[in-house]
């Protein structure tokens, strides 16, 4: 009797094969991969009407880029968040890397506005910084940071693999540590002057749109928008490669078995520490190709990128998307679609002309709906009601 | 003797699809009625019913005559029906007089009337033959005793009907012992009792009526002196099943594959050796407390060894789980929930989960993907796991014979020399029992050893060459099969600590 | 890709160059800012949306609470919308150069107020001059005290200075240094007293400062904000004492806060200097509002704020010139 709930066992007793209800369509759709991105076209057709700007193209470029920075770094959460974990020191990682750049790269620098930061001099002066102008030198700054932010997330997965210390905790001191750090490396000051071709990686366009005169507004403006640029390529390719390790390889399989259930794994021989160590790292590394976009579209390294609510809008979008924080459950294409329907969110709030503190409180609004959603489908696929 | 539950064409179904077919029934006051079935054959809708947790598509119950119409928990509780579970339902931070006065504290000048309370707590437990204090903190007590607290809070409620779902699970042999003496009680104080478990031989020696269902029909109701075992297992599985245990196929070889030397780790195990030969099945039988469970830990890496030495194949053991599993030890975990399975995830990934290395492919251990399917579908079918398509299908959604056999099955995708089987029958029905059993013969025959714990002493009896007998850390003692004898290897189970009282658990 | 870019671009100045729109005369503009917290920016961004809406022009605003990168998405989100120009109150001096040529790659006017980018080159760009602010309240003081002189020694001053690595801090400084330098035969050398824009650190320094040279004349501070602090140290050693009383402190700041313009008013402090907020809003709006006119979309401008000292002399015909003061009037210290 132990095992047999008040239900019969739904693997003896085959349903019986009549045509899909109203019902069984909706619960269909509702448990289908594709819910999110139903919903969000759902939403931008409801809106469009209300919202000229919506549809303008303009708007639609916008919209993407701002998706691709978010998405490489809701991505190295994703992988957090499956085997149960949550990183909370992503926005840190994306401030310091993106320090740590910028003082490698930059071409030159004012003392006025450096010289009393402890990289002065050290690392940083008035001819720039020790890879400026040295060829494949971008290159060498982007491996630096991403073994700067890969040790950092290595470090998270260490404490958290082997003392067994809570994540929460981990990562929550290590964003404590690691952006007064990084403040502490420029006395809060950000670094410029960074080389054009470092730029380009977070502004360069490949293919752009011209649409011709815009007669909206009182000056007349060209018209061209980019759709496919380098931050596209970048965050697309990180996808592809984080969708086939999660989905298509043995570590994929390891991380979902530790996110439901550890012991189990550990007892099956999973080699759990790894693991949660690699994941930790990937998170972090992703959190470092966010910073290389983030910073170099503002063309400054910056300590205090990825402080205040990036972290609700990371963790946000990747829990809309259906990754769950119960671990366990999750998919890169889950979190593309959420960080697509969180970048339209804020957007069509920034269209109407809301204050920021209402679109906060919308923004939270809709991840707790998000965070109750994930408990409605978890039951929804347990019970089978 | 009057009639005090009557079902009368009773019916329940799940979105068209019947748990219960029409099943009409008569609990005679003062009966001891034992209920069996495999899982899923109706048994819990049945309960549900009269508890008053689901209402019946169809059909009527009656009670002493009028017609019985629980529509939650609390109607049953209030007309004397009360539930023992297998997981109880105390609050282990209160003591027993207030658990059992839980619900209604006794008010003096508003004032909670514990003198009142201890008193007929005390009278309660004296009925019951449990010898404790009514302030005893209710986490103090042993398993059985807490079930005994359980039985308390029924009678305190005047039940009429009590039914006890698998009360023996948690259980030692000598708690069972006792749980029996006052079942007995109860019978003679004209109490009505259904006893559900899978332990046929305890059903058939306290039942005066003996009900089997099967598919959610009443497939025979016979008074349990003349229902043998074999009868009833025949009633149960639809066929007949060629004994309670499979026959043995090959003998053990003479070489020696593991050996324990000398395993000594404080508190835990005390100077321990035994060996296992190839193709051998080595039962393990000890009480709650034994060391069994931690010397099985122990010896698959999972817990430290402080003195001691372990060989496999010639070679000594030694490192953490993934060394030992390198080396050909696999361990079947007595907690399937906590420790043997993905619950959530899909059949195929359990079945897959310790190999699952060997299915990735140089350099970016990327699956295969078609080769991999193939291997979880033929272990499906080799293992019979009654399931649909074990890619979609959650574990969860599994009986729980068909459970275990996941969770041993994931250890049969590779080649392993020692199978750690750690009471790889609980919870599970007749039939799914048998292939176990059948399960572990395969293994030996193939050459690898078995090291078999169970606390059933009937089925080591049945499937071992030979059984060795823990208590309290140490080895008590051995014996071959054709020296085996069930009072011998109890008392020595028991052991030094016969005199005095059990260790819990 | 570039060359891609450059070839539409050049397309489109073509286009745009034959059709300039007829102007209208309510434009809508975008106002960026970065946040809200203290009352100097609550000042300037009343000032700003006021005078826009009583001169009939729209306002969308965007807070972007301290996120430079949820600055510049806003900003984006503002060109997408359509705006005829934009102002900004940027996070910083190196988001604002971003911004502004995002706002000038896309043909839209743009004005930065109040905190310079730190390339001046493009852009509206309106700065106040610290350095001529700082000298003209330490004029002011620096008459005072030659004033209220008895006897015929010279004069002590005292200066708490801000943290140097600010620019800003820096500007004050000398400003400070450059009104004395106009009465050399009256002062002796001030005497420096290092705060590091920190409250706790101006307290310690400041009380060390007063019980060495007990005997100050004449004393300035780079920021408003720091006269509670003052207060503190000053009252227990009755130093504290409005003008016109023995013992008065000739004393004066910088900023122009509520606290600084109360304090004015009741004769504890002589003057301080105050950038020129509503010159300031005002000199933006117009500069971006001719642009629109003007069919400029790039225009670069640097304004410059010369400010003014608000002092015991000029209170009543420019105390409502002053911020602190205008907040201090709505209520703002009682809140």
């Amino acid at each position: 009797m132990t095992d047999s709930g008040p239900l019969p066992a739904t693997a003896e007793r085959e349903e019986p094969a009549l045509a899909p209800t109203v019902g069984q369509r909706a619960k269909r759709i509702f448990l289908s991969d594709y819910f999110v991105l139903y919903l969000s076209l759902a939403y931008f057709l409801v809106l469009m009407p209300f919202l000229p700007t919506l549809s303008n193209p303009a708007n639609l470029a916008n919209i993407l880029s701002n998706m691709w920075p978010l998405l490489v770094v809701a991505i190295g959460q994703t992988f957090v968040l499956t085997i149960a974990g949550i990183d909370l020191s992503q926005g840190s990682v994306v401030g310091f890397t993106s320090v740590v750049g910028a003082m490698l790269l930059a071409a030159t620098a004012s003392p006025d506005v450096l010289s009393n930061a402890p990289i002065w001099g050290l690392i940083i002066d008035e001819t720039g910084g020790p890879l400026a102008g040295v060829p494949g030198g971008i290159a060498l700054a982007i491996a630096a940071m991403i073994a700067a932010g890969g040790l950092i997330g290595a470090a998270n997965g260490l404490a958290i693999a082997h003392f067994r210390m809570p994540p929460f905790m981990v990562t929550l001191v290590t964003m404590i540590v690691i952006s007064a750090f990084a403040i502490f490396l420029t006395q809060s000051e950000n670094i410029r002057n960074l080389p054009e071709a470092y730029i380009q990686l977070g502004k360069g366009d490949i293919v752009s749109v011209y649409f011709g005169e815009q007669d909206e507004s009182r000056i007349p403006r060209r018209e061209i928008y980019s759709f496919i640029t380098y931050p596209m390529i970048i965050a697309v390719t990180v996808a592809i490669i984080a969708h086939i390790a999660l989905s298509r390889t043995v570590f994929g399989r390891q991380v979902f078995a530790i996110g439901t259930n550890r012991r189990a794994a550990e007892i099956s021989g999973v080699p759990v520490k790894r693991v949660i160590v690699l994941v930790f790292t990937i998170s972090a590394v992703c959190a470092t190709i966010g910073a290389l976009l983030y910073s170099t579209r503002l063309e400054a390294g910056r300590p205090t990128l990825g402080d205040g609510n990036f972290l609700l809008d990371v963790i946000g979008a990747t829990v809309i998307g259906g990754t769950s924080l119960f671990g366990g459950k999750g998919k890169i294409i889950w979190t593309v679609f959420g960080v697509f329907f969180f970048v339209l969110l804020s957007n069509t709030l920034n269209l109407m002309n809301l204050s920021s503190f209402h679109i906060d409180m919308v923004k939270g609004a809709v991840i707790v709906a998000a965070a109750l959603l994930d408990v409605l489908r978890t039951r929804l696929i347990r019970g089978g009601i | 003797m009057a009639v005090l539950l009557s079902f009368e064409a009773l019916r329940k179904e799940y979105f068209g699809v019947p748990a219960l077919r029409d099943l009409t029934l008569d609990i005679r006051r003062g009966e001891v009625v034992g209920v069996i079935g495999e899982n899923g054959a109706g048994k819990s809708t049945l309960m549900n019913m009269i508890g008053g947790v689901v209402a019946p598509t169809s059909g009527e119950m009656r009670w002493l005559g009028e017609p019985y119409h629980p529509r939650m928990p609390s109607d049953a509780t209030a007309r004397g029906v009360a539930f023992i579970h297998q997981e109880l339902n105390l609050f282990t931070n209160l003591t027993i007089a207030e658990n059992i006065f839980v619900d209604d504290f006794p008010a003096r000048f508003g004032m909670i009337d514990r003198a009142a309370m201890r008193q007929r707590t005390a009278e309660l437990l004296s009925q019951l033959a449990l010898e404790v204090a009514p302030d005893t903190s209710v986490d103090s007590l042993a398993p059985g005793e807490r079930q005994l607290v359980e039985i308390a809070k029924a009678l305190h409620r005047d039940a009429e009907l009590i039914i006890f779902d698998e009360p023996t699970t948690s259980l030692t042999p000598r708690e069972t012992a006792k749980l029996f003496e006052t079942i007995e009680r109860l019978r003679a104080d004209g109490k009505t009792i259904l006893f559900i478990s899978h332990i046929l031989g305890d059903v058939k020696r306290l039942s005066d009526t003996v009900v089997v269902l099967r598919d959610g029909q009443l497939v025979a109701q016979e008074p349990a002196a003349g229902f043998d075992v074999p009868d009833m297992i025949t009633a149960m599985i639809g066929r007949a099943l060629g004994g309670l245990y499979p026959d043995r196929t090959a003998a053990p070889r003479d070489e020696i594959a593991f050996s324990a030397k000398a395993l000594s780790q404080p508190g835990i195990l005390e100077d321990v050796s035994f060996d296992i030969r190839a193709g051998e099945i080595l039962g393990l039988f000890g009480l709650m407390g034994s060391g069994r469970s931690e010397m099985a830990r122990i010896i698959f890496g999972l817990d430290p060894l402080e003195e001691g030495a372990l060989t496999l194949k010639n070679q000594p053991l030694t490192g953490g789980v993934r060394d030992r599993i390198a080396r050909g030890v696999a361990f079947v975990t007595e907690d399937r929930r906590a420790e043997g399975l993905l619950m959530d995830a899909p059949i195929a990934e359990n079945l897959s989960l310790v190999s699952i290395e060997e299915f990735g492919r140089a350099p970016l251990a990327l699956l295969d993907h078609a080769r991999l399917d193939h291997r979880t579908e033929q272990l499906k079918t080799d293992m019979i796991i009654k399931a649909g398509d074990i890619k979609t299908q959650p574990a969860r959604a599994l009986s729980g014979g068909n459970q275990q056999k996941v969770v041993i099955g994931k250890w049969l995708m590779r080649h392993s020399d020692l199978f750690i089987l750690d009471e790889p029958t609980r919870g599970v029905d007749v039939g799914a029992k048998f292939e176990i059993y059948a399960l572990a013969d395969r293994l030996a025959a193939a050459g690898s050893s078995v090291l078999f714990i169970s606390s059933e002493l009937e089925e080591l009896m049945g499937m071992c060459d030979r059984i060795m007998v823990m208590n309290r850390g140490e080895v008590m003692g051995m014996f071959d099969r054709a020296d085996f004898s069930e009072r011998a290897i109890l008392a020595m189970a028991f052991g030094k600590q016969a005199a005095g009282k059990e260790v819990a658990a | 890709m570039r060359t891609v870019s450059t070839l539409f671009a050049g397309a489109a100045f073509a286009a745009a160059s034959l059709g300039v729109a007829a102007p209208a005369s309510a434009a809508t503009i975008c106002f960026a800012f970065q946040d809200l917290e203290t009352e100097f920016w609550v000042a300037g961004h009343t000032a700003i949306t006021r005078t826009l809406e009583e001169a009939g022009h729209t306002v969308i605003e965007r807070n972007a609470n301290e996120d430079a990168n949820r600055q510049l998405e806003q900003v984006r989100d503002c060109i997408a919308q359509g705006v005829d120009g934009i102002i900004i109150i940027p996070q910083d001096g190196e988001s604002a150069v971003t911004i502004v040529n995002e706002a000038q790659d896309n043909d839209v006017p743009i004005a930065v107020f109040n905190r310079p980018p730190s390339d001046l080159s493009k852009g509206i760009i309106v700065v106040a001059d610290n350095a001529s602010i700082a000298s003209q309240a330490v004029d002011f003081l620096a008459q005072e005290a030659i004033a209220n002189r008895e006897g015929d020694g010279k004069l002590t001053p005292m200066i708490i200075v801000g943290d140097l690595g600010d620019p800003n801090a820096v500007g004050r400084k000398d400003g400070f240094y450059a009104a004395l330098e106009n009465y050399p035969d009256d002062f002796n050398t001030p005497i420096e007293v290092a705060s590091e824009w920190d409250a706790a650190t101006a307290l310690a320094n400041l009380e060390a400062a007063v019980t060495a040279n007990p005997e100050i004349d004449l004393l300035f501070t780079s920021s408003d904000f720091l006269f509670p602090t003052i207060r503190s140290v000053f009252e227990p050693r009755g130093m504290w004492v409005p003008r016109g009383e023995a013992g008065h402190v000739v004393m004066g700041g910088l900023d122009g806060d509520a606290t600084a313009c109360q304090l004015l008013k009741e004769g504890f402090i002589d003057s301080t200097g105050v950038q020129d907020l509503y010159f300031e809003a005002e000199a933006a709006l117009n500069a971006i509002l001719a642009a629109i006119e003007a069919g400029e979309a790039q225009p670069n401008e640097v304004i410059e704020d010369p400010g003014f000292a608000l002092t015991s002399a000029n209170l009543g015909e420019r105390e409502m010139d002053m911020w602190g003061c205008v907040l201090l009037s709505e209520g703002f210290l009682d809140q």
